[in-house]
């Protein structure tokens, strides 16, 4: 890429830890808020989920980079639609194929990343502005920033309601699983809490 | 002509997306639309066969069965035959749905091959509460159905478990997902039943 402007690699390092934590997608910018609530009893079924919003994201991101200078801009958020939902409906049936017991535990929450607004919102924010490079590596720190906050809150989630991380039991036999937190009121709880934690821990330093 | 010209100019990229993103999807879905079959299937086998370990494989009748659910409308059952390893009859199992707490539960059902005994049933999907609606799944809920009468079950809140009879007792807490699951089979089980023994598919009970 001769004619592109020179991209340095600490453009490169900034992109990739935007997404994991100044601007992660769960914690700062409060996105996708839908499967992060839904998926996360367990730890096994939100890494899925993580996993496929990176393949979309990085898919959707690279298409869209790659035709930033054909979009129309009335039009852009219909291509930014089709490409989205091209790649979720792709790894939906790659799950249905190839993890039939998982994509019934996701049920309807693997088509519904069609409307996660993380991957709208890197289409617009970053993919449709910046060169393919670029774009890459922050499909890739916002679906790693993603994927990690979903595993952190399902672990949470999945101890306290079952005993067990990964399905291998990690508490006591005398741990008495508290049911509400694999329910979905345990999700809003222990997401509200790890919110408190991070804005605590991120208070802007003055 | 100029309005067209204008139009195509627009959405020439939007055209050309599409068909690319059909094909690509065509292309998938050809792949491992078979895998996604077989793994349906599979699933019904498994499910069934450790309800009627004696079984080789299941056939299904050429005919369905009409019942009407309990909301009163008509549904088509198909009906399997299971068949043991030298070609002799060793069972049925059909698929039954009902309205659960939450959702719809979705069961397959064994039965003996006279229609004398239920051999149990299996979970397909439900959406019962964690803890306590989805117990419907555990061991010794289901081993209550499995030697019990293939005839009108009740439901009772307290009783013995260990004993197999007409008489289910129910999940404590969970009074409503136990009911729909008796419900679920009283109807099935009743009306197939009636509706074999009226083909002449089993004989009256000797």
């Amino acid at each position: 890429m001769a004619n592109e402007p020179q991209i340095s690699a600490d453009l490169y390092k900034r992109t990739f830890t935007n997404g994991l934590w100044r601007e992660n997608p769960v914690f700062r910018l409060l996105l996708g808020m839908c499967p992060t609530l839904a998926v996360t009893a367990a730890v096994r079924p939100a890494l899925t989920m993580g996993l496929c919003v990176i393949f979309v994201l990085l898919c959707s991101n690279i298409v869209v980079s790659l035709m930033r200078n054909l979009l129309k801009p009335h039009l852009r958020i219909l291509m930014f639609a089709l490409t989205i939902s091209t790649f979720v409906t792709i790894a939906d049936l790659f799950l249905k194929a190839y993890q039939p017991t998982m994509s019934e535990a996701l049920g309807p929450y693997v088509p519904l990343i069609i409307v996660n607004c993380i991957i709208i919102c890197r289409a617009e924010a970053c993919a449709s502005k910046n060169v393919l490079t670029v774009s890459i590596v922050d499909a890739l720190g916002m679906g790693a920033g993603f994927t990690l906050t979903l595993c952190v809150l399902a672990g949470v989630r999945e101890l306290l309601s079952t005993g067990k991380v990964f399905e291998i039991q990690v508490m006591p036999d005398a741990f008495v699983p508290w049911a509400a937190m694999g329910m979905p009121v345990g999700a809003f709880v222990a997401l509200g809490i790890l919110l408190a934690i991070v804005n605590v821990v991120s208070k802007p330093r003055t | 002509m100029d309005k067209i010209r204008y139009f195509i100019s627009q959405s020439w990229l939007l055209i050309v997306a599409s068909f690319c993103f059909g094909l690509l999807l065509a292309v998938t879905d050809a792949a491992l639309s078979p895998r996604i079959e077989q793994n349906r299937i599979d699933k019904l086998n498994r499910l069934v066969k450790t309800l009627i370990p004696e079984a080789e494989h299941f056939k299904p009748l050429d005919e369905q069965i009409e019942i009407r659910t309990f909301r009163g409308e008509k549904e088509q059952v198909t009906v399997y035959k299971a068949v043991g390893t030298s070609g002799e009859r060793v069972g049925w199992s059909f698929n039954a749905a009902g309205t659960g707490f939450q959702d719809t539960i979705e069961l397959v059902v064994a039965v003996d091959s006279d229609f004398q005994k239920l051999k149990g049933f299996r979970c397909l999907s439900s959406n019962e509460t964690p803890g306590f609606g989805d117990q419907i799944k555990s061991a010794d809920f289901r081993a209550q159905f499995e030697g019990a009468p293939a005839s009108e079950l009740s439901l009772v809140t307290t009783g013995d478990r260990e004993k197999v009879d007409s008489e289910i007792v129910a999940i404590t807490g969970a009074t409503i997902s136990s009911e729909a699951v008796v419900d679920i089979i009283n109807t099935y089980v009743t009306q197939v039943k009636e509706k074999m023994h009226k083909k002449g598919l089993v004989s009256d009970g000797k």
